[in-house]
């Protein structure tokens, strides 16, 4: 483990010096808070535009940090050898990917942190400790599925058809999960079954102080079943060709 | 060279690697003992990184069994005691050369301090440059480095010095002895034979995923027709010359008759009791790579017909 925990300290090193990737994960999440937050008087899932936009935001930054810069690295490092280099340390099988889950959620804690703050200080959102830290760790372990697909993706695809497909992916969840705007009619029916639109109607649910759907837990555990089991079995598949 | 009571460091035994219809390695045997320096010598698609690869536990055999240190490959690679380069390693991107090797340090039970990896593998100098910024032969430097981070007893690299510029690569061999002199068994794969020559004290030549032979570079040198006689001499009879005691292949050129031969002095020796007097007369020993080419050209054109056969062993151990 503790290797492992070595590999996480230096992959959270690199992703903290991509400019790119802090940009969507951090900085994309803080603009469009500050930007959108106050732009509308309305009440959306039950609650203030500002505080439906706060943990859209938050649930926005840790996804985007969960997916988009795991499944192109795993693909590159995959082709690049660097997968196969480090099977040939004491480092155990799993201890690549196992890392990788880690750096991913470790450096998704800041964006979800910092849009929570500015909901409190900037969109006026008032809710009990408790209830900051329920949202906090929802949409953060929310993302978790995301992590999952990522390593599904980045060990069955080579790098040049990873970048389009984890985009499409990525949006396809973020505009019918209600992310950038809640859904109306069919593509909400669609929508409401989707991760993203699961976190942060649990997040909402409980800043509003309504009880949270069994369902909608439900639904965020069999997500990371689904994309854990893809990636259990593209990690399997691809053991023979690292 | 101690071979002494304890078992081997690496044994395949009776080892093969199919895919689908292709044998990649075909019942592959041997033995590597502590403090040997081996060299794995065989043309491209032989087997031999196919047969590494299976060793450091990246690829399953599809039979037979391998053994480093007594344990399986994979908790072998997990206990620290093989450092190991292949040509097809890479490195983490976007992080310094100092920080990656500082990394891969942390991965080891017995780690070598830092400092001496670096001076071992000559990359003080770009210790504070990026990864992804590197030449070829610094990148080969530093994936050399990575194979020295831990105090291993077994160090596995596979064509180590392609890409390596001269002096790169006399450095590494320079290293390598260090590293050898303190009793770690070194087994590489290169088709540079000079340096198979040169370094090792045993060479395996495969060929079509088979040992073929194994021995010292000059045993495996005497297996293919060990000396190579050249004279001048006119009116040569060709099936004459072939049926002298020793002779495995002719060459004739106009009156310059070259022969490879077993046994140089009774080839000589016959020629001149039959009343030639050839001039001009050179007798030299043949060169790895010459023996290298004799061996498996014979065994490709074996391999034509029936394919299997038990590798010749030169060496009694």
């Amino acid at each position: 483990m503790r290797g492992t925990l070595l590999l996480a300290r230096a992959e959270i090193m690199r992703l903290r010096r991509n400019r790119r990737y802090m940009i969507t994960t951090l900085a994309f999440p803080i603009v469009l808070y500050l930007l959108i937050a106050k732009s509308a008087k309305a009440t959306v899932y039950g609650v203030d535009f500002a505080a439906y936009y706060m943990v859209a935001m938050a649930t926005l930054g840790s996804f985007s940090a969960a997916l988009t810069g795991n499944a192109i690295r795993i693909a590159q490092e995959r082709k690049e050898g660097w997968v196969r280099q480090l099977r040939l340390t004491p480092l155990p099988a799993n201890g690549y990917v196992v890392a990788k889950i880690i750096a991913a959620m470790a450096i998704s804690v800041p964006s979800v942190v910092i849009v929570l703050l500015l909901g409190r200080f900037y969109g006026g959102v008032h809710l009990s400790i408790g209830a900051w830290i329920t949202i906090a760790v929802v949409v953060w372990l929310g993302a978790m599925s995301f992590a999952a697909l990522a390593i599904a993706i980045g060990y069955r695809l080579q790098p040049d058809q990873v970048q389009p497909i984890a985009l499409l992916i990525y949006f396809v969840f973020l505009i019918i999960g209600g992310i950038f705007f809640p859904l109306k009619g069919f593509l909400q029916s669609i929508g409401n079954f989707t991760p993203t639109y699961e976190a942060v109607k649990i997040a909402t649910d409980v800043a509003g102080g309504s009880s949270v759907n069994g369902g909608l837990i439900a639904g965020l555990v069999i997500w990371l079943a689904i994309f854990s089991g893809l990636a259990w079995l593209s990690v399997r598949a691809g053991a023979e060709t690292v | 060279m101690s071979h002494s009571g304890t078992g081997p460091v690496v044994s395949f035994e009776n080892v093969s690697k199919h895919y689908g219809s292709l044998k990649a390695v075909d019942g592959l045997n041997l033995d590597l003992r502590s403090g040997e320096t081996v060299a794995l010598l065989g043309p491209n698609g032989a087997g031999k990184s196919t047969s590494l690869d299976m060793l450091l536990a990246l690829r399953k055999p599809t039979s037979g069994k391998i053994e480093m240190f007594g344990s399986d490959p994979y908790h072998a690679v997990q206990s620290g005691r093989v450092g190991a380069m292949l040509q097809s390693g890479g490195l983490m991107p976007e992080v310094t050369v100092l920080e990656l090797v500082t990394l891969c340090t942390g991965l080891q039970p017995r780690p070598v301090p830092i400092a001496t990896t670096l001076r071992r593998a000559g990359i003080e100098s770009i210790a504070d440059q990026r990864v992804d910024r590197l030449s070829g032969g610094q990148t080969q430097r530093v994936r050399f480095a990575l194979a020295i981070v831990g105090e291993c007893d077994l160090i596995v690299l596979d064509e180590p010095t392609t890409a390596m510029d001269v002096e790169t690569r006399r450095r590494f061999w320079a290293t390598m002895k260090e590293e050898v002199s303190e009793g770690k068994t070194l087994l590489f794969a290169t088709h540079y034979l000079e340096e198979a020559d040169q370094a090792a004290d045993r060479i395996l030549v495969i060929n079509r995923g088979r040992l073929l032979a194994d021995g010292t570079p000059a045993e495996i040198k005497a297996r293919a027709g060990a000396k190579q006689m050249s004279f001048r001499l006119p009116n040569v009879n060709e099936p004459f010359l072939l049926g002298l005691p020793g002779v495995s292949s002719l060459d004739v050129r106009g009156e310059v008759v070259r022969i490879q031969t077993m046994d140089s002095d009774a080839t000589l020796y016959a020629l001149l009791d039959a009343g030639y007097r050839p001039s001009e007369i050179e007798v030299g020993s043949l060169g790895l790579e010459q023996a290298f080419l004799a061996i498996t050209e014979e065994d490709d054109r074996a391999g034509a017909g029936a394919s299997a056969g038990a590798p010749q062993e030169v060496r009694q151990s």
